[in-house]
């Protein structure tokens, strides 16, 4: 039988590191998935991979197993995202520049054909990209992975009004971003 | 009774409480309101997440390789590191600083000598200033936002600790003594630029680096409480996101090409 996550935990603290190999290949797809959402590529989600397992590695000793094991590695994959995130637009300077003139539909692009195709996808992921560290991930955790407000708060460190409104802000400005592909729909 | 408002809509798309019995028996009754919330239902059920680029079938084991060197890495190096990091941050900085000086350099050269078509290129020693002091302004602005958003990080995952029985804090202890020799170096280069708002964050953010850097392995209750009262007390996560965004418009604003 499988050993559940708490008995390789567990393992890991005693010394026995191949505990925490069974750990990394049980769950390092997942954190990569949810990196992914975060980052919106492949290498940077990659580095938070590495990132999270490392601090996990350290921090285990803390693990109280209140919640669970993958719960609290995404925990630590969404700092890690949201650390590489900031980096990222700070060394690139696009800080909160206003508008992005790549979010215009292109001008073969009709509402009607885009809605149904992978432009869509693309507009998603190029307006998410203009939110902030926060108001991404607040709005990646709620609408894409159901997480309720007050936890999304505990992740960020904020207060649900505060909370409340990063997701607000997220929807507001990609609702503006996106006017141009959904317009004529909603 | 009034419409619900844009974000009482979004609150009751995810089903969120908080809404308000009134509010909600509004939403059941008001044509103008269900339609708006009908609305932004379709623009949210489109929001779709975007595909993830899947990583190969070996992903797990591949990661697991690169990660089990890193590990002993860090045991082998860990009484080390500490003592290079103010030294390595020194010459990033310097690094950083050069090659945006270079690159500013190589501009002004250019426009002068696209200005000056009869004469042989010159380099303006003023515009040279400018340049060199505009690259070194970004370098800090770009470090010192990245140090507060870290910093932000290390405090926000102490304060929402439980603080009961003994707590391992190796990690945030970890991260607050190398966030203490960049906090250092960056409160001196703030002084010396004149960015007064920026240096008195880092100086009251000093002690409690300083505090958690020297902290045991496991702290009791009370003394987590004593920390996390520090934290809050001085209201520290707030303004970390008050001047980080200052920094953050300071940042974009040195980027953003200007007329001349």
């Amino acid at each position: 039988m499988e050993a559940t996550d708490l008995e390789l935990v567990e393992r890991v603290r005693s010394g026995d590191d191949e505990g925490f190999r069974l750990l990394v290949e049980r769950h390092s797809r997942g954190i990569y998935r949810a990196a992914y959402r975060i980052t919106g590529n492949a290498a940077d989600a990659d580095d938070v991979v590495q990132e999270t397992f490392l601090r996990a590695y350290r921090a285990l000793g803390r693990f109280d197993g209140r919640a669970s094991f993958p719960t609290w590695l995404h925990r630590i994959a969404i700092n890690g995202s949201l650390d590489l995130i900031d980096a990222r637009k700070r060394r690139e300077g696009k800080i909160n520049d206003g508008e992005d003139l790549s979010l215009l539909p292109s001008s073969h692009a009709t509402p009607d054909r885009v809605m149904h195709g992978m432009e869509m996808q693309r507009a998603v992921a190029r307006a998410m990209e203009r939110l902030t560290g926060n108001e991404r991930t607040a709005f990646v955790l709620r609408h894409f992975e159901g997480m309720p407000l007050e936890d999304i708060g505990k992740v960020l460190g904020t207060q649900l009004n505060a909370t409340k409104n990063t997701v607000f802000r997220a929807v507001k400005k990609l609702r503006a971003h996106l006017q141009p592909y959904t317009g004529s729909l909603v | 009774m009034n419409h619900l408002s844009p974000d009482e809509l979004v609150l009751s798309y995810y089903g969120e409480p908080g809404l308000g019995a009134g509010r909600a028996e509004h939403l059941q009754q008001c044509d103008v309101c269900r339609d708006e919330l009908a609305s932004l239902s379709v623009f949210l059920d489109r929001v779709t997440p975007a595909e993830v680029e899947e990583p190969a079938g070996d992903y797990e084991a591949r990661t697991w390789d690169r990660l089990q060197w890193r590990l002993r890495g860090q045991r082998r190096t860990s009484g080390t590191w500490k003592t290079w990091l103010a030294a390595a941050a020194m010459i990033a900085l310097a690094f950083l600083g050069g090659a945006l000086w270079k690159s500013s350099t190589r501009r002004v050269v250019t426009s002068s000598s696209v200005a000056t078509t009869t004469t042989a290129p010159s380099v303006d020693p003023a515009a040279h200033q400018l340049a060199e002091s505009k690259s070194r302004d970004r370098v800090l602005l770009v470090v010192v936002g990245e140090h507060m958003g870290q910093s932000e990080r290390v405090l926000i995952e102490l304060t929402n600790l439980t603080a009961s029985g003994s707590t391992d804090i190796t990690t945030e202890r970890d991260r607050a003594q190398d966030l203490l020799a960049s906090n250092r170096l960056y409160r001196t280069s703030a002084l010396q630029r004149g960015e007064e708002s920026v240096a008195t964050l880092l100086d009251e953010l000093e002690p409690v680096l300083l505090q958690i850097a020297h902290a045991p392995d496991q702290v009791s209750a009370e003394e987590l409480r004593a920390i996390q009262k520090r934290v809050e007390a001085k209201g520290l996560v707030f303004k970390l996101r008050v001047v980080r965004a200052d920094v953050d418009r300071d940042t974009a604003a040195s980027t953003r090409p200007t007329n001349i």
